[in-house]
């Protein structure tokens, strides 16, 4: 990692002024407050300057306790705005716009303390916003209690910089006086600070390293503080590595203040694994969990470069502050460099309604095919297609299922995507259609960065049709990437997009086959010798939008064009499968990401899983790390510990440098390919579980892997908790994270007992267990009250898993009850929004199994159904030692007997087994036991 | 979903059936867990952890199914393959549950398995009898060895009693000399500087002493203390032999490549000094910012640095840091800096991509050595001109990696020593060292004679620990490798000539560019592999390695070299060194297994 290569917050003018500004009441006021399309509308005044020019407000409230608070420059004020402030499209879903309130009347009034009325706004039964009007502060609350839970600009820290027409040098020193025009008067001191540091010329143009930015509209930025109440920790807003709890990077008691928490979407050679710099993805969304509240929400629709200070308490003593509530408050300070404020509060009050509310915004997460849940296997690079088929081979003579096998940059003629180089694959659609017929599928590589040679097709098609981003002159952008000289398509535009889809064709990406599927790299874009290793900040795309007011959100576009690509491509009926590598909020719509280049030290692996977590929280529920590690070389006990901790991620891919060893699972002796062999093999048994999750984050957003207090808010010690994970609500997983581990302390939650996943032995909830740790496994645990499905034949691949019989695991609480579900659709098209899936519920009560349908059954839906039996149900934690069990559809008697828990690893001790009820996956059923 | 079987013993071997056969009504998994009834066998279920009880279904993840392929061979397949809907068996039976249709296609396959089999069996056959001869011939030839170092190990006792004795002599020479001089000089000088003086021909003395015993290994010493060695011929022997002059040349030579350190021995200093100045190289490089990977480059200067850098200079310095490949363009600079004489280099570096400095510090080490052979040629030439040693004809003989002394000594003319002896004793008898002055025509002759008889005795030597290396070199059970010795095979791909020479080293060549892909380090997997270790570093990788996969082949050639991973080799070499008889039973075996398969109809399952 290089450090300077990188700006910190004091190299960052807007960042520097931002935080050196000392909370105090605010100047601002909000007067005609009304009423307009069923929303709240304002404008933001300073009450001690009345040259500056007033912002526009708007409060508009939604379904399910969502507020959105919106401030832009107001267009029909004089002189009119130079241009329109960017407001990012296509991230809030169409869908939202119907789940507005109308609201219908205007309260306002004085609340308790306060000496200037207040404008209050209806949000559900539970909670209301308020406007408080002087001085200007909006927050929500709880009605009955009256208790804050969010609030913005309590502290007085709201700034606005408005666009600016630039003007002759004369006329510069001027402007210079109007300009701070939010902020106020009594930070005397630091004002003059930051004025000292505009005479450095820096309105007009900011030089980083050597690379200059015109800045042709001044500086735009925006900031302003959010306080979090009842919160104990704060989460989200990544991508960075991390603890999953946001540790303070400001404030009294913090021996060294840190840099804010950046969003910036950067290509960053060799990332350390704990800092709070930003990485390839920005999701401008915290939550905040307690105890007292439970949690809440705070996301900024805003793609420029931003800032996040978590602020330790005590940070506002001077400032004569007191805010009314007596309960735990993390305060926070959101830096923007442009765009709007277009911000949304979320009331929780549980986790998972926090993360439904997000979703519900920025959409919930595609639901992938079958295969992709799977294994992958990756590496920098598969050479030829000798290679793919070498390495194709060994996983079957190996045992070892596997479903993609990926290509990455060296696959293409010189870098030019969508060519092959074909003196190493002469055969692409030969060799895809090889892996196809094992039910395998193949990925190969497609970046942004487009190589200017007038020779390739690509190139030649952006140029005439001036498709590329361009730079400050109104040139096509030309910037340094794997290629050598290249452009970049702009993605913003709708009809790009639409034009870059249909290179996806089968007719345009020549070689291509049904069974290849697309990821995306180096999309944040990286541009190798641009500032920071991106494109500068006045690169200009469609619509005169500067690159500065959209950095973040341009990975995503480019994302969601290809997505779009390969669901043209199969006529809307294959559902796409695209990886990215930059991200923004809403990304989980258009694919699965991936944490970039990490390092095959063991403290990456330990970093990955409050990664992902926070990820997950944010909404991008199918995420992983590259098992192994991307760069150097893991000692065998390190990648064996990753394929472990890898099996749960949600997207569980092995991937590494060219510059590595070849660590295919088989290479590091009989031992550890067993070893890796379990580990996947326990990704395939719980493929069904798996699907099931997937299919409940794309319902509702909630991640396929959590954190503990998802399952349990109430445990505190679950809330900074990062090295154990929930998949599920089922099953607690904790990673070995550090070498030739013998013991380990896993604290298990809750008040009913977990099972240990492969013995079935029991644990007591709610205390910490230090358990003896063996190199076959990492710990654990099924929940009590749990059902998982399982399939437990291994195959080559999912795709030849189909039809194979199921293995329940009922794990009983300490009422001999269970409950689980289990989905199941084609894995591969659209059908199951037409209703064409399986969803079941397992209830097990009274001695009684019962499977009962979820599904909407309504006549006219398409339908799917399968063959698939239930081959065994095992019941753990059952006192009664029954022999036999009667199904009684069928009114037959089958066996039961002690067996192992996993068959591969079937040990002695048994437990308690239905043997060949042979059950009907798809129909209801009741299984009693006798 | 389970389907009826065709048969309740399918997936059993025919000479597994017996287990499955009992007359009791349970059966006990093999592993000895548990029982299963009758009903229970392939029921597709998995009652046996091992799988003993579903050989026919997919229920176990341990278990195997057979398929009986006739007309073909029989196979094992894992249980997880049983109705997958990918036909495995070549008759077809692992697919039974009807939702494929896999054709039987064992007597087609069958047939040209056969034949490949056949021709496989031809060559071993033929593969069988070269081996015999080679392994006759490696017996003959390590006799000889033996018997040649033996022999050796005699002279050389003789011929270090001669340089003793000449030693002796020429030293009271000296003496006598020394003793005239400084006699003259006291009466020209102060006593003090005639201290001086003594002091300094005692230390010359010293240095003579060391050169006599170290001329043995030339090339170290040479290295180790070129300055010394010079100066010493200063003050010496002015009349010193070629072979000094050289070494005066080559020091030149490694001293403007490489910068040796000169506390390491032997081959163990070529590689040192390499690796220093890899090293060296790196550091260099490191100072420009951002060209090796460091995480912590200091900021203000290296921003600086980059700034001086366009655009296109800038970008591929970034992409570097994930390929390497810059970073080495870097490196070329700094040796192209260092090593101005070296133009070819240039060139060179451009030519290959990751391996400049590597293959350039390896092509200083074959030039050392190539220096050494010609000096030693152009000695033997002088001396002895007798036949060759070995029977070259039929080898390829690798003059460059290591030197070839075999003419040094000739079992055929047993008269050299005596001849020199005789000289010897000539010389001795002629001069008189009581006489002052010493007879100056006298005293030459003496030194020449030392001088020529140590520089054989060190001859001697070197052929001595030559052949004992030789020697001790593992050359496989039968000695099948012992024709491997002093040969090298060669094999072009593409712009590349890869160079396997087994007991010594591989390298991979490109025009002028060497990279030595490993040292020869040992025979692996019962003398089926050839490994070849240490190489030259890889940027950003591990030591290249080379591992060569010994098959059966009528000629000794190597094959399909290859790179699987980065900087980690694998080539296959052909030999009759590998056609073992017994292999060649067992496929005799195979083919009668599978001729008595063709008869039979293959639907009787």
């Amino acid at each position: 990692w290089k450090k300077d290569e990188f700006r910190n917050c004091n190299q960052t003018p807007f960042c520097k002024r931002a935080r050196s500004r000392k909370p105090a009441p605010s100047s601002l006021i909000a007067t005609h407050v009304s009423l307009s399309d069923g929303e709240l509308v304002a404008k933001i005044t300073n009450r001690r300057d009345d040259q500056i020019k007033p912002l526009i407000l708007s409060l508009s409230a939604y379904q399910d306790g969502i507020l959105r608070l919106k401030i832009d420059e107001d267009p029909s004020s004089i002189p009119p705005p130079p241009k329109k402030r960017f407001e990012v499209p296509d991230v809030v879903v169409p869908e939202f716009a119907s789940k507005k309130l109308w609201l219908q009347k205007l309260d306002t009034k004085t609340l308790d303390g306060d000496s200037s009325p207040s404008s209050i706004v209806y949000l559900n039964e539970e909670y209301d916003a308020v406007l408080r009007h002087e001085p200007f502060e909006i927050y929500v609350r709880d009605k009955s209690s009256g208790k804050r839970v969010i609030s913005l600009n309590s502290h007085g820290l709201f700034d606005f910089e408005q666009l600016k027409h630039k003007k002759p040098k004369s006329d510069q020193e001027e402007e210079k006086h109007d300009h701070d025009q939010y902020q106020d008067d009594d930070q005397d001191h630091d004002q003059e600070q930051v004025k000292e540091e505009k005479d450095e010329d820096e309105d007009w143009a900011e030089r980083f390293r050597s690379h200059t930015d015109s800045r042709p509209y001044g500086p735009q930025s925006i900031s302003f503080d959010v306080s979090f109440y009842g919160a104990d920790f704060v989460y989200g807003i990544p991508e960075r590595a991390t603890s999953f709890a946001l540790k303070p990077t400001r404030g009294p008691g913090l021996e060294d203040h840190s840099e804010p928490y950046r969003l910036f979407n950067l290509d960053v050679f060799e990332y350390v694994h704990d800092a709070p710099f930003g990485l390839y993805g920005s999701i401008p969304f915290m939550i905040s969990h307690g105890k007292s509240h439970g949690t809440s929400g705070f996301f900024w629709l805003n793609a420029a470069e931003m800032q996040i200070d978590v602020l330790t308490a005590g940070w506002d003593a001077d400032s004569g502050i007191s805010l009314p509530s007596d309960r735990s408050r993390i305060d926070t300070l959101w830096m923007s460099e442009a765009g709007i404020v277009d911000a949304f509060f979320f009331v929780g009050p549980k986790p998972k309604d926090v993360v439904r509310q997000y979703t519900s915004v920025t959409g919930t997460p595609a639901m992938p095919q079958l295969f992709a849940t799977a294994y992958h296997q990756c590496r920098w690079n598969y050479r030829d297609e000798e290679d793919v088929e070498n390495v194709d081979a060994k996983f079957d003579e190996n045992n070892i299922p596997y479903d993609v096998l990926w290509l990455d940059i060296e696959h293409t003629d010189g870098k030019r995507y969508f060519t092959w180089d074909r003196a190493m694959f002469p055969h692409p659609e030969e060799m895809q259609n090889k892996l196809a017929a094992k039910g395998r599928h193949m990925v190969t590589i497609v970046d942004p960065h487009t190589k200017r040679d007038d020779g390739y097709f690509l190139h030649k098609e952006a140029t005439q049709k001036g498709y590329y981003v361009k730079d400050a002159n109104g040139n096509d952008f030309d910037g340094w990437c794997w290629p050598g000289s290249s452009s970049y398509p702009d993605t913003l535009n709708p009809e790009i997009r639409s034009w870059w889809a249909d290179r996806f064709s089968y007719e345009n990406y020549v070689g291509s086959t049904p069974s290849l599927y697309i990821w995306n790299d180096m999309n944040e874009p990286s541009v190798f010798n641009g500032p920071e290793l991106t494109m500068p900040r006045d690169a200009l795309h469609y619509g005169g939008v500067e690159h500065r007011e959209l950095h973040n959100v341009y990975g995503y576009y480019f994302h969601m064009a290809t997505a779009d690509g390969l669901q043209k491509r199969g006529n809307g009926k294959d559902r796409p499968f695209v990886l990215s590598r930059a991200i923004f909020a809403g990304s989980q719509r258009h694919g699965a990401i991936w944490t970039g280049d990490n390092t095959a030290e063991w403290e990456h692996l330990r970093v990955s899983v409050p990664m992902i977590l926070s990820l997950g929280l944010t909404g991008i529920s199918f995420s992983g790390a590259d098992v192994g590690g991307f760069f150097g070389n893991p000692e065998p006990e390190l990648l064996v510990r990753w394929y472990q901790v890898g099996a749960f991620y949600p997207f569980f891919r092995a991937h590494a440098h060219h510059d590595t060893k070849r660590r295919e699972p088989w290479l590091f002796g009989e031992r550890n390919t067993e070893l890796i062999r379990d580990a996947i093999h326990v990704r395939y048994m719980l493929l069904p579980y798996f699907y099931t999750l997937f299919r409940e984050a794309n319902t509702s957003g909630v991640p396929v892997v959590r954190p503990l207090w998802m399952e349990f808010p109430s445990e505190e010690a679950t809330f900074n908790n990062d090295e154990a994970f929930m998949v599920g609500n089922s099953i607690l997983v904790q990673g070995i994270y550090t070498e030739r581990v013998k013991h380990a302390s896993v604290y298990l939650p809750g008040k009913q007992s977990w099972y240990d996943l492969r013995t079935g032995t029991t644990y007591k909830g709610g205390m910490t267990h230090k358990l003896d740790i063996s190199e076959d496994s990492i710990p654990a645990f099924q929940r009590a009250g749990t059902i998982i499905p399982r399939k437990d034949r291994f195959r080559r691949s999912s795709t030849q898993m189909v039809n194979d019989p199921y293995t329940l695991v009922i794990a009983l609480n300490s009422s001999q009850a269970a409950e689980g579900e289990l989905y199941v659709d084609d894995g591969k098209s659209f059908d199951f929004k037409n209703g064409a899936y399986i969803h079941r519920r397992f209830v097990f009560a009274d001695g009684k199994l019962t499977s009962v349908n979820l599904a909407p059954t309504s006549p006219g839906n398409s339908r799917f159904s399968t063959s698939s039996v239930v081959e065994r149900i095992i019941l753990l934690g059952n006192a009664s030692g029954p022999k036999r069990a009667h199904i009684e559809s069928t009114n037959l008697n089958v066996d039961i007997e002690l067996g192992p828990l996993w068959l591969q690893r079937g040990r002695g001790s048994g437990v308690v087994t239905i043997r060949k009820p042979g059950v009907r996956i798809a129909d209801d059923w009741t299984i009693k036991i006798l | 979903s389970s389907s009826p079987l065709k048969h309740p013993l399918l997936g059993i071997a025919p000479e597994d059936e017996k287990y499955y056969k009992t007359s009791s009504d349970w059966i006990k998994c093999k592993d000895g867990s548990k029982k299963f009834s009758k009903t229970q066998l392939n029921d597709d279920f998995c009652d046996c952890p091992d799988g003993t009880d579903e050989p026919g279904t997919s229920a176990c993840p341990l278990g195997k199914f057979y398929c009986r392929n006739s007309g073909h061979t029989p196979l094992f397949l894992y249980s997880s393959r049983v109705n997958d809907g990918i036909c495995d068996c070549c008759d077809g039976s692992d697919e039974y549950d009807g939702k494929v249709k896999c054709p039987n296609t064992c007597w087609e396959a069958g047939k040209v398995a056969r034949d490949k089999l056949k021709k496989k069996i031809a060559t071993y056959q033929e593969g069988v009898t070269l081996r015999k001869q080679d392994v006759e011939q490696a017996k003959l030839s390590l006799a000889k060895d033996e018997a040649e170092l033996l022999k050796l190990k005699d002279e050389e006792k003789i011929l270090k009693v001669l340089v003793e004795q000449l030693k002796e002599r020429k030293d009271e020479i000296e003496k006598a000399e020394e003793k005239e001089r400084l006699r003259k000089e006291k009466e020209e000088k102060e006593r003090k500087e005639a201290e001086e003086k003594a002091n300094q021909e005692k230390s010359k003395t010293e240095k003579e002493a060391n050169q006599g015993t170290s001329e043995a290994e030339e090339k170290t010493n040479n290295e180790e203390k070129p300055i010394e060695s010079m100066h010493v011929d200063d003050i010496g022997t002015l009349e010193d032999s070629s072979a000094d002059q050289d070494v005066v040349t080559e020091n030149d030579e490694s001293e403007a490549e490489v910068e040796y350190s000169d506390d390491s021995g032997n081959e163990g200093s070529l590689v040192d000094g390499v690796e220093q100045h890899a090293a060296e190289a790196k550091e260099e490089s490191a100072v420009i910012p951002e060209t090796v990977h460091d995480s912590e480059s200091k900021g203000s200067d290296a921003s600086e640095k980059t700034e001086g850098l366009s655009k296109e200079e800038l970008g591929r310095l970034v992409a570097s840091r994930w390929t390497g490949e810059n970073a080495e363009k870097q490196t070329e600079e700094v040796d192209a800096a260092n090593d101005k004489d070296h133009g070819g280099h240039e060139e060179m570096h451009k030519a290959t991509h990751d391996e400049e400095d590597d293959g350039y510090a390896s092509e200083t080490d074959d030039d050392n050595q190539r220096y050494e052979d010609e000096d030693m040629e152009d000695e033997v030439d002088e001396d002895f001109r007798e036949e060759d040693h070995y029977d070259s004809g039929s080898y390829k003989s690798d003059s460059d990696a290591e030197p070839d002394l075999s003419d040094i000594t000739t079992p055929s003319n047993p008269s050299w020593l005596e001849k020199i002896q005789k000289t010897v004793q000539n010389v001795l008898r002629a001069v008189n060292i009581f006489q002052t002055p010493v007879n100056q025509t006298e005293a030459a002759s003496v030194r020449k004679e030392y001088d020529d008889s140590s520089a054989k005795l060190s001859k001697l030597q070197s052929r001595i620990s030559s052949l004992s290396q030789k020697l001790k070199q593992d050359f496989g059970p039968d000695k099948e490798f012992y024709s491997f010795y002093d040969r090298c095979f060669e094999s072009k791909q593409n712009k590349y000539v890869y160079k396997v020479c087994p007991y010594k080293q591989a390298s991979q060549e490109e025009s002028h560019t060497t990279t030595r892909l490993g040292r020869w380090d040992k025979f692996e997997d019962s003398y089926r592999v050839m490994m070849f270790s240490n190489g030259d570093k890889c940027w950003n990788g591990p030591d290249r390695s080379l591992k060569v996969r010994l098959r059966c082949g009528l000629k000794n050639e190597v094959a399909d070299v290859d790179e699987p991973s980065r900087c980690e080799y694998v080539a296959l070499l052909s030999t009759p060194a590998l056609c073992l008889e017994e292999k060649l039973k067992e496929l005799q075996h195979k083919l009668e297994l599978m001729n008595k398969e063709q008869p039979q109809s293959h639907d009787e399952l």
